[in-house]
C-alpha cells in the first residue's frame, strides 16, 4: 500500500507540473483573445486525432524517449550529462556514413551502422568522463561544450567529405541511403518506423536493470550517496564510466534510427533545430530520471509539439504556445533543482558538523 | 503553565507516530522526554516547532492555543529547536551562523563587527565559551553545539527544544553541556530536554515524560524516581544485566604494523606509529575523545583513505591500500561512525539499504541479476530479529527514527558473519533496549571466535564489552589494559593527554 503511494506522490509533481502548464497555456490563449477549448481541442486532435497524427507524434518522440533515457540513465549514477545533443549527432552521422559506404546491405548492414553509431556517441560521452576522472573538469561543462565540437563537426562532414554533390546548394546532407538499408514503417503509409520499438524495447531493457540488477543497484546507490556507495565497495570510476558509455550510445542510437528510419540520411541541422535532445532531457527531469516516466514524458512533450503544429494550421493561434507551457514546465524543474541544491548545500555542511 | 500539548496524534498513513498525547512545560523547568527508538519523540518536537502539523490534538503557549505551521511561527511564539543533526554552515564563522536570518545591518550591509560584538555578549551572558570569528569547520563538536543552542537564544527563545544534544559529545563536554542548561534555566529559559542516557535526566532534569509506541506511559517528578524505574516504563521490562563467557583468545586477525598517516597539505601526522592486533575470540576497544584520529585509523582500516606508511593485514591477506571492496572481500565488516554520510542512502528504501553488504552475494544475485524474492525475505527477517521500527521496507531510509537506522546499518553489518568487525560508535543515538541487544551481538560474534574492534567516545560502552582497552590521544595510542586493570580513571586521565604510569 505504501509503495502505491509512494510512487503515487512521486507521479504527483510531474502531473502538477503538466497541469499547470496547461492553465498557462489556457491564460494565453485567453490573452491572444482564442477560446481555450477549441484551441486545446485542435491541439489534440494535431497529436492524436487521427492514426496519422497519431503515427507522426510517436515519430517525433523516438529521439526524444532515445535521449531523454540517455539522460535519465546517467544522472541516476549522480552524473549530469548535457551532451545528448552532440552524442544524438554524432550517432546519426556515423550511421548514415557507414551505412552508405558498407560494400553490402539487408540487416547486418543496418545493425553495424546502427552500432557504430552508438559506439562514436558512447565513446564521446565516455570522454566527458575520462577527463572528469583523470583531470577533474566538471561534466556539465564538459559535455555541455562537446556539444558544439560534435554539431559542428558533424555538419562539416557533411559539407565536405561526405557532401551529397548530387543536389547542388541546399542544406549539406550526406548520400542518400539504399532502399535495403531503410527501417521499415510499422504501418503502411504513415512515418512510424521501426525505431519506435527500439525505443519501447531500450525503455524496458534501461527499466530493467535499473531495478533488477546488481550493476543497476551499483547506480542507484552511487547517484544517491556517493560516499555510502564507497562505503559499500562501489567502484566509482567503473560505474560512472559504464554509465557514461551507456548515456551516449542510447542517444546515438536515436540518432541512427532517425536516419534509417525518418530522413534517410544526414541533414545538418535536422536533428538540432526540433531540440530533440533538450526536449529528451526534460522529459528525464520531469520523470524524476524513472525509464518508464521519461519514454511517457517523451510522448507527452512530443504530442505539445505536432499537436501545436495542429493548432497553428487551424486556428489564428501561433506554434509558439508549446513553447509558453514548455518554458512552465522548465521552471518547474528548475524550481525543484534550486531547492534540492540548496538541500544538497545544507547535507555539505552536515558533512562537517556530525550528525548523530 | 507556559506550554501544553493537548491530546496531540500524528499519523503517517495508518502508521501512528504519536497517539493522545499529554505533555506540558513550566516556566523554568528542565523537562526531559525519553522513549525507545521511533517512540515518536522527535515527531512530537516537530510538531511543536511547526515542521509537521498535528493529525489532531492542540498547542497552547502560555494560556492561548496555537497553530503552529512553519518554524517562524514556533520563534515568534518564542520555541526554539536544536535538531538530532546540526544544521550549520561550514564555511561560515560562528557569528554569521548565529545571526543567520536576523542579521544585524549597517545600511542594507552585513554589520560584521557588531554581530560578533552581539553574540559574545549574549555567549557571555548565558556562560558559554566560544570565539565568534571561529569558522564551523574548524570547531569541536562540542562548540557547535553550543552555536546551535546560542543560534536559538539569539533568535529570541524562551522555550528550547534539544534533540539528543549528548550523542555526539565526549563526555567533558556533556558535563559542560549540563552545566549550561542548567545556567539557562536559572536565567529564565525552559528546556525540553531528548535523550537515551538516563543519568543525564537524573542529574539536570525536573520532570520526565516517557513515550513508548507513540503514547505515554509515564510523567514524573525527576526526584521520585530512578533509573531502573524509567527504563522498565521505556522499554517495557526490566534490562537483563550482561553475562560475559570466556572465551580462548586465537590466532591474530587484524594486525596493523608501524601505521603512519600524514597530512597532504600541512605535513601532519595524523596518525603515528599505530602498532596493535586484533585477535579472534576478542573485543578490541579504543577510547578518546573523538578527533584524536579515530577516524583517520578507521578510514585507514577500511580502505577510505590512503597509507602512506606500515602495513594492515586481515586474517593473514595484507590489505594494505587495498580497494573498499576488496578489504570486505577478505572479511571486513563496518559500522560507521556517521551514519548519514557513510553508513546509508537516505533516500533509498530501507531494503536497498540492507543490501550495500549483500548485492553481491550468491545468494542474492545470478549473473549480475537479483533475486528479489530473496532480497524481499531477507529484509524482512533482519527488520523482525533487530526489531528495526518501519512502516515497511519500502520506506526511505530518511523516515527512519535516527536509533532505528543505527539499528539497521549494525544489523546489516553485523549479519554477514565475517572474521572482523570494526564497529565505530555502534549504539549511537541507539535506546537502552536496543544498546543492550547490539552488545548482545557484538559479544556474540566474539564467543564465536570473530575478531572486534570497538571504537567508541562511550567510556561506560568500552569498559562494558571491551576485553582490552587502547588508548588514543593526537593520532597514537598512547596505553593499553586488559580488562582486569582497566579503570575509568585510569582511561580518562590518558584520554585527557595525561601520562600512564606503570604499575
Ligand atoms: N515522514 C515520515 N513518514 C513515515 N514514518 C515516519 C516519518 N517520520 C517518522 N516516522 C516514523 O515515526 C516513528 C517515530 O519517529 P521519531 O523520529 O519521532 O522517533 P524518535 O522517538 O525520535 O526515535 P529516535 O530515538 O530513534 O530518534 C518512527 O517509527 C518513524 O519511522
Ligand atoms: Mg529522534
Amino acid at each position: 500500500m505504501n509503495k502505491v503511494k509512494n510512487s503515487a506522490s512521486k507521479m504527483m509533481q510531474p502531473l502538477l507540473a503538466i497541469v499547470v502548464g496547461l492553465i498557462v497555456g489556457a491564460i494565453a490563449m485567453v490573452l491572444a483573445g482564442e477560446s481555450v477549448l477549441n484551441t486545446y481541442h485542435e491541439m489534440w486532435k494535431g497529436a492524436f486525432g487521427n492514426f496519422y497524427f497519431f503515427t507522426s507524434t510517436l515519430e517525433r518522440s523516438i529521439p526524444i524517449i532515445l535521449a531523454g533515457l540517455g539522460v535519465a540513465f546517467a544522472f541516476r549514477a549522480g552524473f549530469f550529462n548535457l551532451g545528448a545533443e552532440g552524442q544524438l549527432v554524432l550517432g546519426a552521422v556515423t550511421t548514415a556514413i557507414v551505412v552508405v559506404y558498407l560494400p553490402f546491405t539487408g540487416v547486418i548492414a543496418i545493425i553495424i551502422a546502427i552500432f557504430s553509431g552508438m559506439v562514436i556517441a558512447g565513446l564521446w560521452s565516455f570522454f566527458a568522463g575520462w577527463m572528469e576522472q583523470r583531470f577533474q573538469i566538471n561534466l556539465l561543462i564538459s559535455t555541455l561544450l562537446l556539444n558544439y565540437i560534435a554539431v559542428l563537426f558533424a555538419g562539416y562532414l557533411v559539407s565536405e567529405p561526405f557532401r551529397d554533390t548530387s543536389s547542388a546548394g541546399g542544406v549539406p546532407q550526406s548520400v542518400m541511403i539504399n532502399d535495403a538499408v531503410k527501417l521499415p514503417a510499422l504501418f503502411e503509409g504513415t512515418n512510424l518506423h521501426m525505431g519506435f520499438i527500439f525505443a519501447v524495447v531500450a525503455t524496458i531493457i534501461l527499466a530493467f536493470i535499473i531495478k533488477r540488477t546488481t550493476f543497476g543497484y551499483e547506480v542507484r546507490m552511487l547517484g544517491q550517496n556517493r560516499f555510502f556507495a564507497q562505503y559499500g565497495g562501489i567502484n566509482r570510476k567503473k560505474v560512472m564510466f559504464t554509465s557514461m558509455l551507456i548515456s551516449g550510445m542510447l542517444a546515438g542510437l536515436g540518432g541512427g534510427v532517425e536516419v534509417l528510419g525518418m530522413h534517410y540520411r544526414f541533414i545538418e541541422g535536422a536533428l538540432t533545430t526540433p531540440q530533440f535532445a533538450w526536449t529528451g532531457l526534460m522529459a528525464a527531469l520531469l520523470a524524476n530520471s524513472n525509464p518508464i516516466g521519461t519514454a511517457v514524458m517523451a510522448i507527452f512533450l512530443a504530442a505539445l509539439d505536432t499537436g501545436s503544429l495542429g493548432v497553428e494550421r487551424n486556428t489564428d493561434v501561433p506554434n509558439a504556445i508549446s513553447d509558453i507551457i514548455q518554458a512552465v514546465l522548465i521552471i518547474f524543474i528548475s524550481a525543484r533543482f534550486t531547492f534540492t541544491f540548496l538541500k544538497l548545500k545544507k547535507k555539505e555542511g552536515k558533512k562537517h558538523g556530525k550528525s548523530i | 503553565m507556559l506550554l501544553e500539548l493537548t491530546g496531540i496524534t500524528k499519523k503517517y498513513g495508518d502508521f501512528f507516530a504519536n497517539k493522545k498525547i499529554d505533555f506540558s512545560l513550566e516556566e523554568n523547568e528542565i523537562h526531559a522526554i525519553v522513549g525507545e527508538n521511533g517512540a515518536g519523540k522527535t515527531t512530537l518536537m516537530r510538531m511543536l516547532y511547526g515542521m509537521e502539523t498535528p493529525t489532531e490534538g492542540s498547542i497552547s503557549v502560555r494560556g492561548i492555543k496555537h497553530k503552529i505551521n512553519n518554524p517562524n511561527e514556533a520563534i515568534k511564539l518564542g520555541i526554539g529547536m536544536v535538531h538530532q543533526h546540526f544544521m550549520l554552515f561550514p564555511s561560515f564563522t560562528i557569528a554569521e551562523n548565529i545571526v543567520f536570518h536576523h542579521e544585524p545591518k549597517k545600511g542594507i550591509l552585513y554589520n560584521r563587527k557588531k554581530a560578533e560584538e552581539e553574540v559574545a555578549i549574549l555567549a557571555k551572558k548565558y556562560g558559554m565559551n566560544i570565539d565568534p570569528s571561529q569558522l564551523i569547520s574548524d570547531a569541536p563538536v562540542g562548540v557547535q553545539q553550543r552555536v546551535e543552542i546560542l543560534k536559538v537564544l539569539y533568535q529570541g527563545a524562551d522555550i528550547i527544544i534539544l534533540d539528543e544534544p549528548t550523542a555526539v559529545l565526549t563526555p567533558l563536554e556533556v558535563k559542560d553541556l549540563l552545566i549550561s542548561l542548567r545556567n539557562l534555566s536559572k536565567q529564565g529559559k525552559s528546556i525540553i530536554l531528548i535523550t537515551h542516557k538516563l543519568n543525564e535526566v537524573m542529574q539536570v532534569t525536573d520532570r520526565v515524560t516517557v513515550l513508548r509506541d507513540g503514547q505515554v506511559t509515564g510523567s514524573l517528578k525527576t526526584k521520585e524516581t530512578d533509573t531502573g524505574h524509567l527504563s522498565k516504563l521505556m522499554v517495557g521490562r526490566e534490562l537483563a544485566k550482561k553475562e560475559k563467557t570466556e572465551v580462548k583468545v586465537g590466532a591474530s586477525i587484524l594486525s596493523i604494523e608501524h601505521l603512519n598517516i600524514i597530512e597532504n597539505s600541512s605535513k601532519k601526522k595524523l596518525l603515528e606509529d599505530i602498532n596493535f592486533q586484533v585477535k579472534a575470540g576478542e573485543i578490541v576497544g579504543i577510547a578518546g575523545v573523538s578527533g584524536n584520529g579515530q577516524s583517520e585509523l578507521i578510514a585507514a582500516i577500511t580502505g577510505l583513505l590512503q597509507v602512506n606508511e606500515g602495513s594492515i593485514h586481515l586474517a593473514d591477506i595484507d590489505i594494505t591500500n587495498l580497494s573498499v571492496r576488496q578489504i570486505r572481500e577478505a572479511g571486513l565488516a563496518h559500522i560507521p561512525e556517521d551514519r548519514y554520510l557513510w553508513g546509508s542512502a537516505k533516500t533509498a528504501s530501507v531494503e536497498d539499504n540492507l543490501m550495500m553488504t549483500e548485492y553481491r552475494k550468491k545468494a542474492f544475485q545470478k549473473n549480475g541479476i537479483l533475486h528479489t524474492n530473496v532480497i524481499r525475505k531477507f529484509a524482512k527477517e533482519t527488520i523482525n530479529k533487530f526489531s528495526i521500527k518501519t512502516t515497511s521496507q519500502e520506506e526511505s531510509a530518511q523516515n527512519l527514527s535516527g536509533g532505528n537506522l543505527q539499528k539497521l546499518i549494525a544489523a546489516r553489518e553485523i549479519q554477514q558473519n565475517t572474521p572482523f568487525l570494526l564497529a565505530a560508535e555502534p549504539t549511537r543515538g541507539v535506546d537502552i533496549g536496543a544498546m543492550e541487544f547490539i552488545h548482545e551481538q557484538l559479544l556474540m560474534k566474539r564467543n564465536n571466535g570473530d575478531g572486534v574492534l570497538l571504537i567508541s567516545s562511550e567510556l561506560s560502552e568500552i569498559l562494558s564489552i571491551a576485553d582490552r582497552v587502547l588508548v588514543m590521544f593526537e593520532g597514537k595510542i598512547v596505553g593499553e589494559f586488559t580488562q582486569a586493570d582497566v579503570s575509568d580513571e585510569k582511561i580518562s586521565l590518558l584520554m585527557a593527554g595525561g601520562k600512564h604510569e606503570q604499575g
